[in-house]
């Protein structure tokens, strides 16, 4: 559906393979503060991610130029931008970045997780049932206890449902499952 | 003259029982977001944008509210520092130093007294700088062409990375990302597809609201997420929230002069409330001599920073509304918010919708009063949201995000590229990548391109007509000058650069 989540940072191509686990990569090993490895391969990462976006904007030809400068003049500047930034970065790593600890690192993919079957389910099973699930989930990622959470979810999606749809008229989706 | 009876034409537009309401809505919702860890007024600005736009609110409405939140939110943030000393923007650093030294001495009431009290005084002395100096600026860039806007846009970008905070070199790369964001879609004037890797849904181009909301937000929830297993301070008891006469001597002239100084940082842009308190605190302590107890707990110390970070914050809404070109990742926002509704800020603002302009001004008065009037009496009742546990109140942000963002679009897809610039926020983070420049550059970015494809298309793709103007080069020289002159300050001083990385000012 879309590259993963971590990607677009440190290739904002998404075109480079050699780069696109660099996020993830050093997020899951992360353990602590590291030494300038995770910073150089950010640095690598941006370089590729420059030169990537530049041959990218290189194919950006149009039959004939509406105006002199044309739809490449813009990302080809990117590109040099982050290339250079990278290039630096490379050359100068930065030292002891604060990568989070394991086990936050794990509830944080948990988080990131949650999000995304969100997202997924959220057009099926409606608005109100999966906003209530992501709170209690999260809550627990916070290291609350499940029944509070779910309590909170709930609160929150009726307080939620009364400002949207009772307040100001927007609908929310209430699930194909539900209305099929 | 004019100010004058602009301004009066703008509280007959301000005190409407609507736009009342909305400035008290706006600064009540800022106080509240400022105190709170994981929101914050980009936040809360951003998640508010969707709701405004469904809800069809009038543009001068809108502005009322959401610039309610953003002065309003200065203050929220100074009582968590002060009470708690976890300073929510690098802009509030310099105030928890006696802020909260202040607290430890059983003084958090004058403290948080005097901060309501310089944040009043820095608020309004700069609205009246605004409606002096709004006009003369929007006057003068009526002779702006096309090639001075790409001039001033360029100034905009190197300014804010170069006082971001931290490495200039990462402030460059944010920006480089942003303005990449920013070609995403199909490009307006060829209308081919640029960076969409066959995805439709990316033709349309990146939301400014989805990647503010996922950059800021959703990052937040994941890096708060690293600190739940340290404990949850408990504020300290607060006493009556007053000052005495003679305090209020003592910081007087200097809440003047933190405004003053505050106002003029603030209308540069990049630079904002955090170089403004910094500046304010310092001339401060070095006027003071022996006499000061900087640092342990001098109220003058919370009343500069305090004027001067608020009277910034007033000071860049001016380049945002009369040269239409914010300084700041929560200007561009407002930018963003102002291009959605129909209204498109530079100099002709004032000509063309005087209400908006004066209305404005005039509604910031009212919500600087709503402000004082209630925080003195009502920061006990704030402080109590303080208590709420974080696993009850981040999982609500997290929701609150969910809805403004599923509403933009009414797309899933957008919550996946929420959740993705969610981790790609939380990795600049702690790779010390400053986040506003990202939003500068995705909201600028399309501006930018237009002004320079405009300016080459007038001159017949000859260069040097980005350099044909005494304005333009005055410009070029102001951005050149904004990426040295602070590269070689920090040689010299090493206090400037030790301010945390800033979260949108």
């Amino acid at each position: 559906m879309t590259e993963p989540p971590g990607d677009a940072v440190t290739t904002p191509t998404g075109t480079g393979p050699a780069s696109t686990d660099d996020g993830d990569a050093s997020r899951a090993a992360g353990a602590g503060p590291s030494g300038s490895g995770a910073d150089r391969l950010v640095g690598g990462a941006l370089l590729v991610g420059g030169i990537a976006t530049g041959l990218e904007a290189t194919t950006f030809d149009v039959a004939f130029l509406t105006d002199p400068v044309g739809p490449k003049a813009l990302p080809l500047f990117v590109a040099v931008t982050l290339a250079l930034a990278g290039a630096s970065m490379l050359a100068r790593p930065r030292e002891g970045v604060g990568l989070p600890p394991r086990s936050a690192a794990i509830r944080m993919a948990g988080a990131a997780g949650a999000f995304l079957i969100y997202a997924a389910v959220l057009p099926w099973i409606g608005f109100y049932l999966a906003t209530t699930l992501v709170v209690a989930a999260l809550a627990v990622l916070y290291r609350g206890p499940a029944k509070g959470g779910l309590a909170a979810g709930l609160v929150l999606t009726t307080v939620l449902w009364l400002l949207f749809v009772i307040l100001l008229a927007l609908p929310l989706p209430v699930g194909e499952l539900w209305t099929r | 003259m004019d100010a004058l009876s602009g301004l009066l034409s703008g509280f007959s537009i301000a005190l409407q029982p609507i736009n009342v309401g909305l400035a008290l809505g706006g600064v009540g919702v800022g106080t509240f977001v400022g105190m709170l860890p994981g929101i914050g007024p980009i936040n809360a600005i951003a998640i508010l944008i969707p709701v405004i736009f469904a809800a069809g609110m009038p543009p001068e409405s809108a502005l009322i509210l959401l610039v309610g939140i953003y002065y309003g939110s200065q203050y929220g943030n100074s009582i968590s520092t002060i009470l708690l000393n976890v300073p929510g923007t690098a802009s509030a650093v310099v105030t928890a130093i006696d802020g909260h030294a202040m607290t430890r001495d059983g003084r958090s009431g004058p403290a948080l007294a005097i901060s309501a009290i310089a944040s009043f005084v820095g608020g309004t002395l700069s609205i009246f700088g605004l409606v002096l100096f709004a006009p003369l600026l929007a006057a003068w860039a009526i002779r702006f062409g096309p090639a001075e806007y790409f001039a001033l846009m360029i100034f905009a970008f190197s300014a804010l990375s170069s006082f971001a905070g931290g490495s200039l070199v990462r402030a460059l790369a944010s920006t480089g990302f942003g303005l990449w964001l920013a070609t995403v879609g199909l490009d307006p004037n060829s209308a081919i597809p640029r960076y969409t890797f066959g995805q439709l849904q990316l033709l349309d181009g990146m939301d400014f609201v989805v990647v503010t909301i996922g950059l800021f937000a959703v990052s937040e929830v994941f890096q708060l997420l690293e600190e739940t297993d340290r404990g949850q301070e408990a504020a300290a008891a607060i006493g009556r929230v007053a000052v005495s006469t003679k305090e209020l001597a003592l910081t007087g002239w200097t809440m003047l002069r933190g405004s003053v100084l505050g106002f003029l940082v603030g209308v540069l842009p990049g630079a904002g409330g955090t170089i403004a308190s910094f500046l304010a605190y310092s001339t401060e302590e070095r006027m003071a001599g022996r006499s000061g107890r900087f640092g342990q707990g001098d109220i003058r110390g919370v009343a500069a920073p305090e004027s001067a970070n608020n009277a910034a914050a007033n000071g860049a809404l001016i380049p945002l509304l009369t040269l239409g070109v914010p300084g700041s990742g929560t200007t561009a926002v407002l930018l963003g918010a102002l291009l959605g509704l129909g209204v498109t800020p530079g100099p002709l603002l004032l000509e063309e919708q005087p209400d908006l302009f004066w209305g404005l001004a005039a509604s910031m008065y009212v919500g600087n009063a709503f402000l004082l009037l209630l925080n003195l009496p009502l920061v006990g009742v704030f402080v109590k949201a303080l208590q709420v546990p974080r696993w009850i109140l981040i999982p609500s942000v997290a929701a609150l995000a969910f809805v403004a963002v599923y509403a933009v679009n009414g797309s899933a897809f957008d919550l996946v590229l929420m959740t993705a610039f969610g981790a790609v926020g939380y990795l600049m983070r702690i790779f010390g990548f400053p986040l506003a420049p990202v939003v500068l550059g995705l909201v600028l970015g399309p501006l930018m391109e237009k002004n320079l494809r405009r300016a080459m298309a007038l001159s017949g793709g000859e260069w040097g007509v980005l350099f044909d103007s005494p304005i333009a080069i005055t410009l070029w020289a102001m951005a050149a000058a904004s990426l040295l002159v602070p590269t070689l300050l920090r040689r010299w001083t090493r206090e400037l650069v030790e301010t945390t990385p800033e979260e949108g000012l």
